[in-house]
C-alpha cells in the first residue's frame, strides 16, 4: 500500500521544493543586486573573468606556451606608453600587460582547481564526520584541528617549499591546506540539520542514509561552503600568488605574484610599474570576491549581520 | 569553577595539537625522500654518505627516525642550518628578537587602531564614517601584503625618502649593547635617543604594512559587536540614567564590545606571524621570517621544521590565552544563567 | 483633539497639578511596507503622586510611549511624528533638605517655580506657576539632567538591563556621580578644593568626566586619599539606597556582577538604581514580566511601598490587568497607538465602558467565569501601517457600526474623570451612518 502510493506525493513535492527553490533563487538575486558593495565586487569578478577568458583575444599569445611571458630583448625596462608595451617591461624585456592579462587566466586556473578540489576533499570529510559521528568523527575533527593549528601561508609555504619550487606544487599545497575549513563547515552544519524534523521524517518513510543525505542534508547544509568558497575564490589566489612572490614558482610565467617579484628589483631605480600593475590585479581579484561572497552571506545568511 | 575547568581542557589539549604539528613537521621533510642531501658535502665517498645516514639514523623505520628527531628538538637539537650556516638554536633568538619587535608592534598599532577605527564606525552605523571603514576593512582583507608594501616603499623610501629600509643603520646599530635583541629596548637601556630613534624609523614602515590587514580585520569586528551591543538594553538604561552619549559608548557598549574582538585579537596574531615573512623579504628584515624564506629557497630543512614547529606552537599558545582571557571576560557566557 | 481643550466639558487635569502631561503624542515608524503609526495621538495626563497604569497588548504602542518620556526611542527608525510632553520638574524641599515635612507633603520634593511667571501662573505653566518642559523639545544637555534625576526608569528584563561587565557599584554611583556629584564632594569633605588643578581634577572625577591618565594621577599618594574619601561617601550612598530595596548586606552586594545575583535581587538593584535621586515620576516598563511568579508579587510589593513612602508618581506598564488593579490609582487602556478608555482603577474593573476594554476584562479569568471556558477577544491587532481614518477596533468590535468605519473616535467624558473613545457614548456630529450601541450585537 505504501509502495502504491509513495511514488506521486514524491513527485508531487519535488516539485513544489523545485518552485520553491527557484523563487527564493529569484529573490536571492535581487536582493543581492540592492547592495551597491556586492554589485561592485560582481563587477571586479566580472571584469577579471572576461579578461581571463578572452586573454587571447587581447595579447597575442606567446608560443609555444602562452603561459610563459614572452620576452622583449630589445625593450627592457621600458616605461609605460612606450610604444608594443602600453604597461612597460620589465627588467627583463616581460610585457607588463601580457602578464597582466595571462595571470589573470593563470590565476582563475589556480582559484578553480584549488577551490574545487578543496570542496571535493573537506565536504567528504565534514560529512563523514557529521553523519556517521562517534569514533570516526572524533579521529578525522582531531586532524582537522592540527591542520588548523599551523598558520594558513606558513603551512603552504612549508609544503611548496619540501615538494620543489613550481606552480603546480603551489597548487597541491594549497589544497592541502585548504580543505579543513569546509570540513569543519560541513561538518557543524551536518550535525545542525541533522537534528531537524524532516531528517527524522525521512528515516521513518524508510529512505537509505545515502538517499537521506543526497536529498535532505547536503542541499540544506551546503550554503555556508558557497559562501567560503566564493571567498576563497580570492584568498587562494592572494595566497597563491605570496607564494609565487616568495619564489616558489617557475621564474618567467605569466603569474601576477611572479611579476611583482620581478618589478621589486627595479624599484629602487624607479620603475615602479612593473610591480605595481600586476599587485593590482591581485588586490583587485581577491577585493572582488571578497565583497562579492560578504554579500552572499549576508543573504544567504540573515543571522550574520556585517553591514545593515 | 568553570573557568578553572575550562582552563585544564584547553591545557590537555594543548600537547595532543603540539604533538600533531609535530608529526606533520616531520613529514613533511620526509615526502621529498630522505633529507640526506642536507648533510652532504662535495666529494664524499660511498662509505663516509654511510656514514652519515648512520649517524642520522636515516636508515631506521620511520617512526624511530621520528622519535630520534622529536627527543632532538626537546633537548634543544634543532639542527644545523644551512643557510645561516650555523646551527639553528644558534641564530634563533636574535632572528626571534627582530620578528618580535615587528610583530608586537604591529600588533599595538592593530590593536589601538582597529578598535578605535571599529568604534568609531559602529558609532555612526549605516553613515559615510561607517560605510569608508568597511571598505577599509575589506581592502585589508583583500590586499596583498607584498603589494602594499611595494607601494610603500615606492612613495616613501623611493620618492619621498622619508623612511629608511632594512632594521637599523649599521653604524648606529653597532655602537650600542645588545642584551636583548629587541632594538627599541636595548637602545633605551644604553640611554641612546638617537639609537632609538633610528630603531623606530626603521619600524614605521614595515609595522605598518604588517598592521593594515589586522587592523582592518579587528575594526571589523570591532563594528559589528559594538553595533549588536548598542542595541541591547541596558546601553538604553544608561542613557535613562542622564549619562552621556560619550559615557554611554566607552564605559558601557565598547566595554562590552570588547569582549569578541579579544577572540579575533587572536587570530591576528597568526595573520602577523604570516606576514611577517613576506614584510621582512620586501623590508630586509633580518628576523625569523626572511630566514624560512631563504631557507624555503634553499631548501634549508633544519630550518623549515623548527619555524612550522616554533610559529605553530605560538600560535596555538597566543590564542589560548587570548580563549582563556575571553571565558574570563565574557561572564555571561562561562558563569552566565 | 486634546484632552484638554476638545470637548469642553473635560475638566482641566491641570488643576490637580499634574506632574506630567502626554498631549497628542504620536510615534512612527518607517518599514519596507510603509509608516507604522506605533503610537497615534496619545493624550493623558500623570497626577503628582499618583500610580497610572498603561495597558494593552504586546505591539500596542506602551512601551513606544513609556520610552518617549525619555527619548528612549530610537530615531531613525523612529520618527517624532507630533504632539508633546510636558514635564514639571521638582526640586529638593528648601524645609527639610529632602527628608520629608508638612511643606512638602512629606515627599521631600517642591515643585520649580516657572521662569515666565515666577509661579504666578501663566500661559507658558498651563496658569500652574510650576515650572513646564517639553521633554521632546527642550536640549539634549537639559534632558540628560532629568533622566535618572527627576524621572527614572525600570526595565522589564533586569537581568538585560544591567550591564554584565560592570559591577553593581560602578553601575549606580553612575547615577550618584552624574547627578549628585556636588553633594557626594560634600559629603566626602571635599568641597572646600573647588579651586586650582586639584579641584578640578577632584570635580572632573565625581562627575565621571577623567580620562584615563587622570585616574591613574588618583593612584598616587596625594589624590589618592581624596580619591578615597569620595569612593566611601558614595558606597554610603549606595548601600543606602540598596537597602531601600531590603536587599541585605547592600555592601557585598555592591561588589557583586548582575550575573551572580538573582532575577529578584537584580530588580531589585534595578529599583534602588532608578530610586536613588528621588524622582519625581517612575516608569516602570512592565518591571515584573521576567520575574518568576513568587518573586513578582514581593517587586509589586516593593514599588507600591517605596511609592507610597517618596509619594512618587509611577507610570505602571502592563498588559497584565490583575497586576495593574493591585498597584494603581488610574488605568489609561491602550488599543492599537491610541488611548481606548481612561479612569479610577475601581471605577474601570467595575464600569468599563469601552468594547476593547470589557473584552480585556472578559479575558481574564476569574472566580466567576465558568470553569474551562477562557474568552478571548476575536482577531488580532491590526497592523498599523498608514491606518485609515476609522475607529481602531473595527473588524474586532462584537457592537460596531457604519459609523465606526466612516469616522475616528477621541477620547471623551462620560463621568467623573472617566473618558471613552467610542460612538456608543459619544456619537460623531453630523453623520447619518448608523451608530453602534451595546444591544445590538454584530456577532
Amino acid at each position: 500500500m505504501v509502495d502504491v502510493s509513495a511514488p506521486a506525493p514524491t513527485t508531487m513535492v519535488a516539485d513544489s521544493a523545485w518552485r520553491v527553490r527557484a523563487r527564493r533563487a529569484g529573490e536571492l538575486t535581487l536582493s543581492l543586486l540592492k547592495n551597491p558593495t556586492t554589485v561592485a565586487g560582481l563587477v571586479f569578478i566580472v571584469l577579471l573573468l572576461g579578461m581571463a577568458v578572452f586573454a587571447p583575444i587581447i595579447t597575442e599569445p606567446n608560443t609555444p606556451d602562452p603561459y610563459q611571458m614572452p620576452r622583449d630583448w630589445d625593450a627592457l625596462a621600458v616605461p609605460p606608453g612606450s610604444p608594443g608595451h602600453i604597461l612597460g617591461t620589465t627588467n627583463v624585456g616581460g610585457d607588463v600587460l601580457y602578464g597582466v592579462v595571462w595571470g589573470a587566466r593563470t590565476s582563475l586556473r589556480l582559484s578553480v582547481i584549488v577551490v574545487s578540489l578543496t570542496v571535493l576533499i573537506g565536504v567528504t570529510v565534514g560529512s563523514i564526520a557529521g553523519f556517521r559521528g562517534g569514533k570516526i568523527d572524533e579521529i578525522l575533527m582531531r586532524i582537522v584541528d592540527v591542520f588548523l593549528s599551523i598558520p594558513e601561508l606558513i603551512f603552504a609555504l612549508a609544503i611548496a617549499a619540501v615538494l620543489g619550487p613550481s606552480f603546480r606544487n603551489i597548487i597541491l599545497a594549497l589544497a592541502v591546506v585548504f580543505w579543513v575549513k569546509y570540513a569543519r563547515i560541513m561538518r557543524a552544519q551536518i550535525i545542525h540539520v541533522k537534528e531537524n524534523e524532516y531528517v527524522d521524517a525521512a528515516r521513518v518513510i524508510g529512505d537509505s542514509s545515502w538517499r537521506i543525505y543526497l536529498k535532505d542534508v547536503l542541499p540544506n547544509s551546503i550554503t555556508p561552503v558557497i559562501v567560503q568558497a566564493t571567498l576563497d575564490m580570492g584568498n587562494i589566489v592572494l595566497v597563491g600568488a605570496t607564494l609565487s612572490f616568495i619564489g616558489l614558482s617557475e621564474a618567467g610565467i605569466a603569474e601576477w605574484g611572479v611579476l611583482v617579484s620581478e618589478g621589486q628589483a627595479g624599484i629602487s631605480a624607479g620603475r615602479w610599474w612593473s610591480s605595481t600593475f600586476p599587485g593590482m590585479m591581485v588586490f583587485l581579484w581577491a577585493l572582488g570576491f571578497n565583497l562579492f561572497g560578504d554579500g552572499l552571506r549576508d543573504v544567504l545568511d540573515p543571522r550574520t549581520e556585517t553591514s545593515r | 569553577m568553570q573557568i578553572r575547568d575550562y582552563i585544564i581542557r584547553r591545557l590537555m589539549v594543548l600537547p595532543v595539537l603540539i604533538i600533531g604539528v609535530s608529526i606533520i613537521v616531520f613529514a613533511l621533510t620526509r615526502v621529498g625522500g630522505t633529507p640526506i642531501g642536507v648533510y652532504l658535502q662535495t666529494g664524499m665517498t660511498q662509505e663516509e654518505v654511510a656514514q652519515l645516514e648512520e649517524r642520522y639514523r636515516l636508515n631506521d623505520p620511520l617512526p624511530v627516525q621520528y622519535v630520534y628527531w622529536a627527543s632532538g628538538v626537546l633537548t634543544g637539537d634543532l639542527g644545523w642550518s644551512g643557510v645561516a650556516a650555523a646551527p639553528v638554536t644558534e641564530v634563533f633568538l636574535p632572528k626571534l628578537a627582530a620578528t618580535m619587535e615587528l610583530a608586537v608592534s604591529s600588533a599595538i598599532v592593530a590593536v589601538v587602531l582597529g578598535v578605535a577605527l571599529g568604534t568609531f564606525a559602529g558609532a555612526r552605523r549605516n553613515r559615510l564614517p561607517d560605510h569608508i571603514t568597511r571598505i577599509f576593512s575589506i581592502s585589508g582583507a583583500a590586499m596583498p601584503l607584498f603589494w602594499f608594501a611595494i607601494l610603500l616603499l615606492i612613495v616613501f623610501w623611493v620618492n619621498l625618502g622619508w623612511f629608511p629600509i632594512g632594521r637599523s643603520t649599521p653604524e648606529i646599530f653597532a655602537r650600542i649593547d645588545h642584551p636583548t635583541n629587541l632594538y627599541t629596548v636595548d637602545s633605551l637601556i644604553a640611554g641612546d635617543f638617537g639609537a632609538f630613534k633610528d630603531a623606530i624609523w626603521h619600524l614605521i614602515l614595515p609595522a605598518l604594512t604588517l598592521g593594515y590587514g589586522a587592523t582592518a580585520i579587528i575594526a571589523r569586528m570591532m563594528r559589528s559587536s559594538l553595533v549588536e551591543e548598542l542595541q541591547e538594553d541596558y546601553v538604553d538604561a544608561a542613557r535613562a540614567k542622564g549619562l552621556p552619549e560619550r559615557l554611554v559608548l566607552r564605559r558601557h557598549a565598547r566595554r562590552n564590545a570588547l569582549i569578541p574582538t579579544v577572540t579575533v585579537i587572536g587570530l591576528s596574531f597568526g595573520f602577523l606571524l604570516q606576514g611577517s615573512v613576506v614584510a621582512e623579504i620586501i623590508f630586509r628584515w633580518p628576523g625569523l621570517g626572511r630566514w624560512m624564506a631563504d631557507s624555503v629557497l634553499r631548501g634549508d630543512q633544519a630550518t623549515i621544521m623548527t619555524y612550522v614547529l616554533f610559529t605553530s606552537i605560538l600560535f596555538l599558545v597566543v590564542n589560548l590565552f587570548v580563549d582563556v582571557i575571553y571565558a574570563y571576560l565574557d561572564r555571561r557566557v562561562v558563569l552566565g544563567e | 483633539m486634546t484632552l484638554l481643550g476638545d470637548g469642553g466639558a473635560a475638566a482641566p487635569a491641570v488643576a490637580r497639578a499634574s506632574i506630567a502631561s502626554v498631549v497628542d503624542l504620536k510615534v512612527h515608524f518607517r518599514s519596507k511596507a510603509g509608516t507604522v503609526h506605533a503610537v497615534d495621538g496619545v493624550s493623558f495626563d500623570i497626577a503628582d503622586g499618583e500610580t497610572l497604569g498603561l495597558v494593552g497588548e504586546t505591539g500596542c504602542g506602551k512601551s513606544v510611549t513609556a520610552r518617549s518620556f525619555l527619548r528612549l526611542v530610537p530615531m531613525p527608525p523612529g520618527i517624532q511624528a507630533g504632539g508633546s510632553i510636558l514635564f514639571r520638574p521638582h526640586r529638593a524641599c528648601d524645609a527639610c533638605l529632602g527628608d520629608g515635612c508638612e511643606i512638602c507633603h512629606h515627599s521631600g520634593r517642591v515643585p520649580v517655580a516657572c521662569r515666565e511667571c515666577n509661579g504666578d501662573g501663566c500661559a507658558a505653566c498651563a496658569g500652574t506657576g510650576h515650572l513646564t518642559l517639553d521633554l521632546l523639545t527642550i536640549s539634549e544637555q537639559q534632558l540628560r539632567t532629568i533622566r535618572g534625576n527627576r524621572i527614572a526608569m525600570i526595565f522589564q528584563d533586569p537581568g538585560k538591563a544591567l550591564n554584565p561587565a560592570l559591577s553593581i557599584r560602578d553601575q549606580l554611583s553612575e547615577v550618584f556621580y552624574e547627578h549628585r556629584s556636588g553633594e557626594l564632594l560634600e559629603a566626602a569633605g571635599l568641597d572646600g578644593e573647588v579651586t586650582g588643578a586639584v579641584g578640578s581634577l577632584i570635580r572632573r572625577k565625581a562627575s565621571l568626566r577623567s580620562r584615563l591618565l587622570e585616574d591613574a594621577l588618583f593612584a598616587v599618594p596625594p589624590l589618592r586619599s581624596r580619591r578615597n574619601k569620595l569612593r566611601s561617601a558614595t558606597d554610603d550612598r549606595i548601600a543606602a539606597a540598596l537597602a531601600e530595596t531590603q536587599i541585605p548586606n547592600p555592601h557585598k552586594i555592591m561588589e557583586r556582577y548582575p550575573h551572580e545575583l538573582s532575577g529578584g535581587m537584580r530588580q531589585r538593584v534595578m529599583i534602588a538604581q532608578a530610586l536613588a535621586c528621588n524622582p519625581d515620576l517612575l516608569i516602570a516598563d512592565e518591571p515584573t514580566t521576567a520575574l518568576d511568579v513568587t518573586v513578582q508579587a514581593r517587586i509589586l510589593e516593593l514599588v507600591r511601598e517605596l511609592q507610597q513612602h517618596h509619594k512618587t508618581s509611577v507610570l505602571y506598564i502592563s498588559h497584565d490587568l490583575s497586576l495593574v488593579r493591585r498597584v494603581c490609582d488610574r488605568v489609561a487602556v491602550m488599543y492599537a497607538g491610541r488611548i481606548a478608555e481612561v479612569a479610577p482603577t475601581e471605577e474601570i474593573f467595575s464600569h468599563p465602558k469601552h468594547p476593547y476594554t470589557r473584552g480585556l476584562l472578559d479575558a481574564v479569568p476569574s472566580a466567576s467565569h465558568e470553569r474551562g471556558r477562557l474568552v478571548a477577544i476575536q482577531g488580532n491587532v491590526p497592523e498599523l501601517i498608514d491606518p485609515p481614518a476609522a475607529c481602531r477596533f473595527t473588524g474586532r468590535c462584537p457592537y460596531e457600526a457604519a459609523a465606526c468605519r466612516e469616522h475616528d473616535p477621541e477620547p471623551v467624558p462620560v463621568g467623573s474623570d472617566h473618558h471613552v473613545a467610542c460612538f456608543i457614548h459619544h456619537p460623531p456630529a453630523g453623520t447619518a451612518a448608523e451608530l453602534p450601541s451595546y444591544h445590538r450585537q454584530v456577532r
